[in-house]
């Protein structure tokens, strides 16, 4: 066997795998999938560089390798280690791992202002996700938030820095895929900002991308921003034959009814970017903020999200609904909120628009 | 009186100058290093048991064992002289009066490491001793000391100084490489490490400055000599910055065998507290290591006498000891207010985190606000252990020891001086104009049999 196609293993909350030498534990974990994987809120497969900042991806070594089997005495962070043979790697099955996520946490939403209720990020936020999987229920911290000035960078994009939380993702977009990065991190510690090299607008063809990678809602989408919650929109994904070079022109669009609101690039099952024939799938600004005409575009069909999105139907396709018991729990009244809406929505059901519904939609709304 | 190797000439008139340090016996190290082998040399620095003198004390020889050396790329030299550590200012010192031991161990450990140009990063707050170090090093290269085929042994050597712009965060040695490559001072993530990947990706070491001026007389005199200055693993002599309140501040050459009570108190060293007032604790190793009350401070916890080197500081672990640190000696009598002295440390390493990454850039900023309302007599009890848990959330979790430096001095103050924080919050009223004062922490500690 030559050395390129030998694998080693690794073995990852008692689930062992066989990978590619080199690997880190993260990619590792994504192999297996579900709850062993890591969160991660800066590690972005698709940028160079990436990762290593936010540490939520801390995991424990319990041993390094087969031929050096003592543990790591800190954690580590999953997103920049590589595996060894015969690592063994403790993420939910450990205290510590889950202890110090709870701090993490704890401290990205120190300073975030929590306005979910108005921000457009609302619902495929990883914050959210992070604070829902990983958190606890209140704060600690009882003394005002950091606050920013706002700053103007351009005609598309809206820059929150309150709802930043330093990924430096979009720095290494513009590093990576747009021609010339103007913006970057200014000023360190917690008053550390992410800006404009003197109030400079981001003009590039590709720092739409941005957008996508950040995590959060610091970054935000100008032609898209307060027209509709995500929730509402329809994703589907579509393509057009974009003369832009580097352009994918695979996109996935956001209707409501036969209108575009949105267009972004197509996600994976982390929240990254699709690749194809292994390239990541970056699309253009023309396509994000210039083509939102339904004609423009060709429409494949009903995009399939399995993760990072309250919209997520797959989400739920494996849950089982108490539909019976509802009733019983609840001495026989129907319920009134709708428990399965997920699986039924118009999501998959694209005959049947939301917004016609002038009252909170109900199941059957949608068995007509 | 202890042997001074590296401060022995440091007041003869006019050393700052080529002339003068060569007439007292400078570069004869570089004459004899370049007639050996470089393995030779890394070999007799692993020898002597020189430990790096920055602050983590790990064997110098080891860390220049680890370079890697692939055919083709280049390898550097980096003196950190970025010394920014609150209580530290013994690189101040060595470079403002012996401007040319360091150049000249600099030109030893280039040669070793084969390293064809080396870097001096210097803080920016330095600007005075950039100047003085230029001159210095022009005048070595004038002399022949620098430049190419020195002595004629073949080895080209240059040496440059870049000033930092007064960042703390830059004395971390990758952050220092990335700012020294001119960008922004962010500690790298590691591995690698900088022996694989430093400097513009190549191997590089990076050395303290008084590592790296003790490379000169463990060249000149050997390192069997060396080694068996000091006690166990810590050889040689250390530069211990003494400053608080002391009668004598200022920088002593230590050669660790001396107790922290001879060193505090004797009239060679410290010379006592001033005006009859008494010892309450000292963080003995610049501001990042754990404070210390002044009975675990002289004696450790088994009754022993402390001792002034890197094992005798850390005797107990962080539970009853501290750590050998930097050599920033911060001396602290009973007027000193403990919960005053952490928030200004906790204010301190919130304005230098480098906001990398999330726990130290949130937990910093968290613990000084707590810190400044137990200060003013706002807090409330379970702001303490609240405090505890930020801090032990903070340390180990980040990428640069920045976060373990920020979270220790809390810890410890929160582990020893505890009654005091409560006191502060009993008494809001009293705790702005009065002081806690002394209290228990100099009674001798209780030795189990």
């Amino acid at each position: 066997m030559s050395d390129e196609t030998k694998k080693i293993k690794v073995t990852i909350d008692n689930i062992t795998i066989d990978v590619d030498p080199g690997t880190t534990i993260l990619n590792a974990a994504r192999r297996i999938g579900g709850d062993v994987t890591p969160p991660a809120m800066c590690y972005y497969s698709k940028l160079e560089g990436s990762g290593g900042k936010c540490r939520t991806c801390l995991v424990e070594v319990a041993a390094g390798s087969t031929a050096d089997p003592r543990p790591m005495p800190k954690l580590v962070a999953s997103c920049r280690t590589g595996v060894m043979d015969g690592m063994v790697v403790k993420n939910i099955t450990s205290d510590k791992v889950t202890d110090a996520r709870n701090g993490v946490v704890e401290f990205l939403l120190l300073n975030h202002p929590l306005d979910c209720p108005i921000c457009d990020q609302a619902g495929e936020c990883h914050l959210q996700d992070l604070g829902y999987d990983h958190g606890k229920e209140g704060t600690r911290y009882q003394f005002a938030r950091r606050t920013f000035k706002k700053e103007d960078i351009g005609p598309y994009i809206q820059l929150h820095m309150t709802r930043c939380i330093l990924c430096y993702r979009c720095t290494y977009v513009a590093d990576q895929i747009t021609n010339k990065r103007v913006h970057g991190i200014v000023d360190r510690g917690d008053h550390a900002a992410i800006s404009t090299y003197i109030s400079k607008a981001i003009d590039n063809d590709f720092s739409g991308n941005m957008i996508d990678v950040c995590p959060v809602g610091a970054l935000t989408d100008k032609t898209f921003r307060f027209k509709n919650r995500v929730w509402f929109t329809k994703p589907v994904d579509a393509h057009r034959s974009c003369t832009t070079p580097g352009c994918c022109g695979k996109a996935t669009l956001w209707l409501r009814g036969e209108e575009v609101f949105r267009v972004t690039a197509r996600k994976d099952e982390w929240g990254e970017v699709q690749s194809y024939d292994g390239k990541p799938g970056w699309i253009c600004n023309t396509c994000r903020f210039d083509t939102k005409a339904t004609a423009s575009w060709t429409i494949e069909g009903l995009t399939t999200i399995s993760r990072h999105s309250v919209i997520g139907a797959n989400k739920y396709k494996t849950l089982e609904m108490p539909k019976e018991t509802i009733k019983e729990v609840m001495h026989g009244v129907e319920p009134k909120l709708l428990m399965d809406i997920h699986s039924v929505s118009g999501v998959n059901n694209p005959d049947i628009h939301l917004s016609d519904i002038d009252r909170p939609a109900h199941s059957s709304d949608f068995k007509k | 009186m202890g042997r001074k190797l590296l401060l022995e000439k440091a007041h003869v008139e006019g050393i700052r100058h080529y002339d003068v340090y060569r007439r007292e016996g400078g570069y004869r190290s570089v004459e004899k290093a370049l007639k050996m082998q470089p393995t030779d040399i890394v070999e007799e620095v692993k020898k002597s048991g020189l430990r790096g003198r920055g602050g983590a004390g790990f064997p110098t020889g080891m860390k220049w064992s680890f370079l890697a050396k692939p055919d083709g790329v280049p390898r550097y030299l980096v003196c950190n002289a970025d010394e920014s550590e609150p209580g530290t200012f013994k690189d101040r010192y060595l470079m403002e009066f012996i401007p040319h031991i360091l150049i000249e161990g600099m030109i030893v450990a280039s040669y070793a490491l084969g390293s064809n140009v080396s870097y001096i990063y210097i803080r920016g707050e330095y600007d005075w001793i950039t100047d003085i170090l230029e001159v210095a090093i022009a005048e070595a290269k004038q002399n022949g000391w620098l430049g190419k085929n020195i002595l004629g042994s073949g080895f080209d050597c240059e040496m440059y100084v870049q000033r930092g712009a007064g960042a703390y965060i830059c004395g971390e040695e990758t952050a220092l490489l990335e700012s020294l490559e001119g960008k922004r001072g962010n500690p790298r993530i590691k591995p690698p490490f900088p022996a694989i990947k430093g400097l513009w990706d190549c191997p590089t070491v990076v050395n303290n400055v008084e590592t790296l001026a003790a490379v000169v007389p463990i060249i000149n005199e050997g390192s069997e000599a060396y080694a068996k200055i000091g006690i166990g693993k810590s050889t040689g002599t250390k530069l211990i910055s003494a400053c608080g309140n002391i009668n004598k501040p200022g920088i002593y050459e230590i050669d660790m065998t001396i107790s922290v009570e001879e060193f505090i108190y004797s009239d060679e060293y410290c010379g006592g507290i001033p005006n009859g007032k008494k010892l309450k604790a000292c963080i003995p190793g610049g501001s990042s290591v754990p404070i210390l009350p002044a009975n675990l401070l002289l004696t450790t916890a088994k009754g022993e006498k402390r001792l002034m080197n890197y094992e005798g500081l850390s005797d107990g672990g962080f539970a009853t000891g501290s750590m050998m640190g930097s050599g920033g000696f911060i001396v602290l009598d009973e007027d000193q207010c403990i919960v005053k002295h952490t928030y200004t440390l906790a204010r301190f390493y919130r304005h230098e985190s480098c906001g990398q990454c999330s726990p130290c850039r949130e937990g910093t900023g968290w613990m000084e606000k707590i810190l400044q309302r137990i200060e003013i007599g706002k807090g409330t009890m379970s702001d303490i252990d609240l405090l505890w848990d930020i801090q032990r959330k903070i340390e180990g979790n980040t990428i640069c020891p920045l976060g373990d430096a920020a979270a220790w001095p809390v810890a410890a103050a929160i582990r020893h001086f505890r009654d005091e924080f409560e006191w502060h919050i009993n008494n809001p009223e009293k705790c702005l104009t009065e002081n806690y004062g002394l209290m228990h922490y100099a009674d001798p500690i209780h030795v189990p049999a």
